[in-house]
């Protein structure tokens, strides 16, 4: 279970994020919606320490960061149980499919070159790159470089995967390619926490919905009470502005 | 000035020239290997921008970058030895070599640190982040995916660099230290033939500046192959784009805000 407690974030005296309380059970897929600027990537950089919080705490299992008075040895130790797949798939340039999948077992895992190519082979099939295992990055497609980003995370077998906008640079007719991707790996019980736009996604893969504005969680619940019947303005407006087909009554 | 034109005179002294080329190559090796462990000592505080150490670093790049390599053997050489003479060390017993070495060092220490921060600054930074999710540290961050890119990067500058250093070496003999420019001078002043010495010592300098180059092509070609597109034609285009687009970056070091590692 991760648990994210009081967490605030400012940048000099812009406040991101104010006092975010948030709980994710295991095995659960959180959809975070909300306008550009509403701090929802910013949260999940601050999960696993890419931006660091000015307050909070932050708990998966048994494992607890005082956000606050983090030392060196427990961000690492917080960014091991964690893996992010960021918006520009920032796959490392210099290295193939394969080898990006590898790395972290290799250097962070350590795990033995054979196993660790294995493992990693079986992962590039499991999100259809099979044939792809030895093409550099700038051979790939954007969705083909997204899927091995997914694989690459997969790969350090984390508590959470952290998915920050993931289809958001893609063309349109990618996103369907690493959507599915990201499906399969939730019904396997993957706990997952996704920045998306995505509405028709949200709607069928989360368990839960949150709705974050202003730095704050708005609203939160299933996708039917958040899609459905929205309790608050902001987020009736929201819904409304981005899927207008959905009749909300304001 | 001097004994008439002939071309035999070219021919019979480049073996003449070339007795004194391992000097030439000693003082360029030697000034490349501290060049690029100052150029490092330098860069480090600029890219993790260290308060105090970063000024004293950009102080020291614009000395070095903003005076005459001449100027800077001059004050090496003779003004050196009148400042430890101050605090009782005697450096008169010194070799003449040892100070050029030291001069060319540190002045081609201000260009690398300048190119190993424009290198390391054009890698992007999504990649450091990403490294860092992985839950690498941040030595491994930049050993395992900063630095073979930033090499890639850094070798068109590099090859520029290591070139202007083998010509700058030339400007030794004004100390009078037997290099091959040193040699030439020698030379012309005993045979009268002064153009011919001259011809020769361009050729040498020619020939090496030109391997010098095409073997950090190939490096480059090397460490960038990520880069390329696997169709022959698209290749082509895509070095050449990508060569002069690294060479702007690593020549400008944009202000990517990627620095802090």
């Amino acid at each position: 279970m991760i648990k994210i407690e009081h967490l605030s974030k400012s940048f000099g005296r812009h406040q991101v994020l104010n006092n975010i309380d948030l709980t994710v059970t295991k095995g659960e897929v959180v959809v975070i919606l909300g306008p550009s600027g509403s701090g929802k990537t910013t949260l999940l950089r601050c999960v696993n320490y890419l931006e660091k919080p000015g307050d909070g705490e932050i708990s998966i299992g048994d494992f607890r960061l005082n956000c606050k008075h983090a030392r060196k040895k427990e961000i690492h130790q917080l960014r091991q149980k964690t893996a992010m797949v960021f918006q520009q798939y920032n796959l490392f340039r210099h290295k193939t499919a394969l080898e990006n999948v590898m790395e972290g077992l290799l250097v962070v895992k350590k795990l033995p070159k054979e196993e660790a190519r294995n493992r990693s082979i079986a992962l590039l099939e499991k999100v259809g790159l099979g044939a792809k295992l030895d093409a550099y990055p700038s051979q790939l497609s954007g969705g083909q470089q997204q899927r091995v980003g997914i694989a690459r995370a997969l790969a350090l077998e984390p508590e959470v995967i952290l998915f920050d906008e993931p289809t958001s640079a893609l063309d349109p007719e990618l996103v369907g390619e690493v959507l599915a991707v990201i499906r399969k790996i939730a019904k396997e019980g993957i706990t997952m926490i996704v920045v998306t736009h995505e509405m028709g996604f949200a709607r069928d893969v989360a368990n839960h919905v949150v709705f974050m504005d202003g730095g704050v969680i708005v609203e939160e619940g299933t996708p039917a009470e958040v899609f459905n019947h929205p309790r608050e303005e902001r987020t009736k407006q929201f819904l409304k502005r981005i899927t207008p087909e959905l009749n909300y009554s304001i | 000035m001097g004994a008439p034109f002939d071309i035999s005179y070219v021919f019979s002294f480049l073996p003449k020239l070339l007795t004194t080329l391992g000097t030439t190559l000693l003082i360029v090796a030697c000034s490349l290997l501290s060049g690029v462990l100052v150029g490092f000592l330098i860069a480090l505080p600029r890219l993790y921008k260290v308060p105090v150490l970063k000024t004293c670093a950009e102080i020291y790049i614009s000395f070095f970058r903003g005076t005459p390599i001449l100027i800077q053997l001059f004050l090496f050489y003779y003004g050196l030895p009148e400042i430890l003479k101050l605090v009782s060390v005697d450096v008169t017993r010194t070799p003449v070599l040892f100070f050029v070495i030291l001069t060319y060092g540190l002045h081609t220490g201000a260009f690398m640190s300048e190119m190993i921060r424009a290198s390391v600054t054009a890698v992007d930074r999504g990649q450091v982040e990403a490294a860092y999710a992985t839950g690498m540290t941040s030595f491994q961050a930049f050993s395992r995916i900063v630095l073979p890119q930033a090499l890639g990067i850094a070798i068109p500058v590099f090859s520029n660099l290591v070139i202007a250093l083998l010509k700058d070496t030339s400007l030794a003999f004004t100390l009078g230290v037997m290099e091959m420019t040193g040699k030439a001078q020698t030379l012309g002043s005993i045979s009268q033939h002064f153009i011919e010495t001259y011809i020769a010592l361009a050729l040498i300098y020619l020939v090496i500046s030109f391997t010098i180059e095409k073997l950090l092509l190939v490096a480059e070609r090397r460490l960038l192959r990520h880069e390329e597109r696997s169709s022959p034609a698209k290749r082509m285009f895509r070095l050449q784009k990508n060569g002069s687009y690294r060479r702007i970056i690593a020549e400008l070091g944009p202000g990517k805000g990627g620095g802090g590692l």
